[in-house]
């Protein structure tokens, strides 16, 4: 299992309704993206991260992790923003304005990544992908979705098993022995998802298989009180963020 | 050697590893587009999407197992997403496998199936976004597939073995995803002096270095797999389209 989805599954906010979720960790995203950056990103970067460490209980260690990943690109997309090409003076040079405008970007992607962290690491797609339907997604393609989630995980594992027998077999140790060994697993991940999909489909149409794929959803209800909750918290961080706006700007 | 790989949740050793991670596949991180940027390129992408979840939909009502083959396409895409790929410059990074699932499963399929898998790698991965979702659909679900499949098909009309033309399309479609997510970034984030074209200058060339050549490096690994395929998955090519209409040049290759 891949570590976000392990972190969600083991979630403290795993029975709650994925809507509650959405509102939360969505919202403070799009509060990050359509707010002024300072201080609007910058307070929605904060109430994230505690929420996240806080009541959400996420592994400091494994947000680390999944954070660094979104970080890593918007340090080298912000990179650019620094110098300017053109212009009147000279070739190249450092662009007006740039470290704060790159900074700006930098909080904004970094808030924004923390809102979606939220969600993703309290809600297992699991629990998500089902309830797509009642959303308006068309029930094959939510089918085609949830047999791709299970699969995927089967042949990582499939993947990294055959990695580990050619790294055995000593299939690493060369350049051409390593394009070899890749060429192999990419080959072996075609053929094996489509045998067990096969499979699948054998053992599916023995049980009388009409083409839906019925799964167990664990019942949860929409909670009023931290939906509230969570409304009235983003309402406050956009009222703090325009508050705020003239004194520290 | 420590093994880089969010996907096993183990570390990378050093910042250089860190960021030949990020720029491994060209996801545009959550937020980092304007609203009115990630909207519109929403707006772009959603007629591809519509089309392929359409035909996608037709297809499942008239062939229920279908449902499961998708499902499988879509996990080989995300798994071929997740193989550690040698660059030509020595580094390490992943394929995008935009290239060898428009061959394999046609572009409007890729839509849908990128759009899955985005999805999920924006959730499971933290690589990319929901609100640049829209974004990195066009580019990677959208733009790479259909011109690596352009060239794919061109290339075939015109009598090129099929492993030359694997290799042309699988190339040409990550380098499609590359200028495009630079066109995307260069749209948001004009340079101060000499516009759209500058800043379409500094991220192509900051992103170049990684890009082109794992662009060549998809490729090779694009012709290796389909040769091992051609061995063992006859069937399966012959059934998605890939050897229909070749089968002398197809037993040629095969040997």
């Amino acid at each position: 299992m891949l570590p976000i989805d392990a972190a969600a599954h083991a979630s403290a906010w795993r029975r709650r309704h994925p809507v509650d979720k959405a509102v939360l960790g969505l919202g403070l995203t799009v509060l990050a993206v359509g707010l002024p950056a300072w201080p609007g990103a910058a307070l929605v970067l904060v109430t994230a991260l505690v929420v996240l460490l806080g009541p959400a209980r996420v592994p400091a260690r494994r947000l680390w992790r999944a954070y660094r990943v979104p970080l890593g690109f918007s340090v080298t997309g912000a990179l650019p923003l620094l110098v300017r090409v053109g212009g009147g003076d000279g070739f190249a040079g450092w662009a007006p304005g740039g470290p704060a405008h790159a900074g700006e970007l930098l909080l904004r992607t970094s808030a924004a990544s923390l809102g979606v962290l939220l969600f993703a690491f309290t809600t297992p797609l699991s629990d998500l992908l089902p309830r797509l339907v009642r959303a308006g997604v068309p029930a094959p393609v939510v089918d085609v979705a949830l047999v791709t989630y299970r699969m995927s995980f089967l042949l990582l594992d499939s993947v990294r098993r055959v990695r580990a027998a050619q790294a055995a077999r000593l299939g690493h140790t060369t350049r051409a022995a390593a394009w070899r060994s890749l060429g192999g697993l990419g080959a072996t991940a075609f053929v094996r998802a489509f045998d067990r999909a096969a499979r699948l489909q054998t053992g599916l149409a023995g049980r009388g298989y009409d083409g839906t794929l019925r799964v167990l959803v664990p019942q949860a209800a929409v909670s009023a009180r931290f939906t509230a909750g969570s409304v009235a918290l983003l309402g406050l961080l956009a009222a703090l963020a325009f508050a705020l706006r003239g004194p520290l700007t | 050697m420590v093994p880089v790989s969010q996907e096993t949740g183990q570390g990378a050793s050093s910042i250089h590893e860190v960021l030949e991670r990020v720029c491994r596949v060209m996801h545009i991180a959550e937020g980092f587009l304007p609203p009115a940027h990630a909207i519109a390129w929403g707006v772009a992408s959603a007629p591809f999407v519509v089309h392929g979840v359409r035909s996608l939909t037709r297809e499942v009502r008239e062939h229920p197992e279908s449902t499961l083959l998708l499902g499988a396409a879509g996990a080989f895409t995300f798994v071929l997403s997740a193989l550690k790929l040698p660059s030509v410059t020595g580094s390490c990074s992943h394929p995008t496998g935009t290239g060898l699932g428009a061959v394999l499963f046609r572009p409007p399929v890729m839509a849908v199936l990128g759009t899955i898998t985005l999805l999920f790698q924006a959730l499971l991965l933290a690589h990319g976004g929901l609100t640049t979702l829209g974004a990195n659909v066009f580019s990677m679900a959208i733009a790479g597939p259909w011109a690596g499949y352009g060239v794919y098909r061109l290339l075939r009309r015109l009598d090129v073995p099929l492993m030359v033309t694997v290799f042309c399309g699988a190339f040409v479609a990550d380098l499609a995803t590359y200028c495009v997510t630079s066109v995307q970034l260069a749209l948001a984030f004009p340079d101060p002096g000499s516009g759209f074209w500058g800043a379409l200058g500094k991220f192509g060339s900051i992103f170049a270095v990684t890009q082109v050549p794992l662009a060549v490096s998809e490729g090779l690994l694009t012709v290796l797999v389909m040769r091992l395929l051609v061995r063992s998955s006859e069937g399966e090519l012959t059934r998605l389209g890939v050897l229909v209409a070749r089968t002398g040049e197809r037993a040629a290759v095969a040997r």
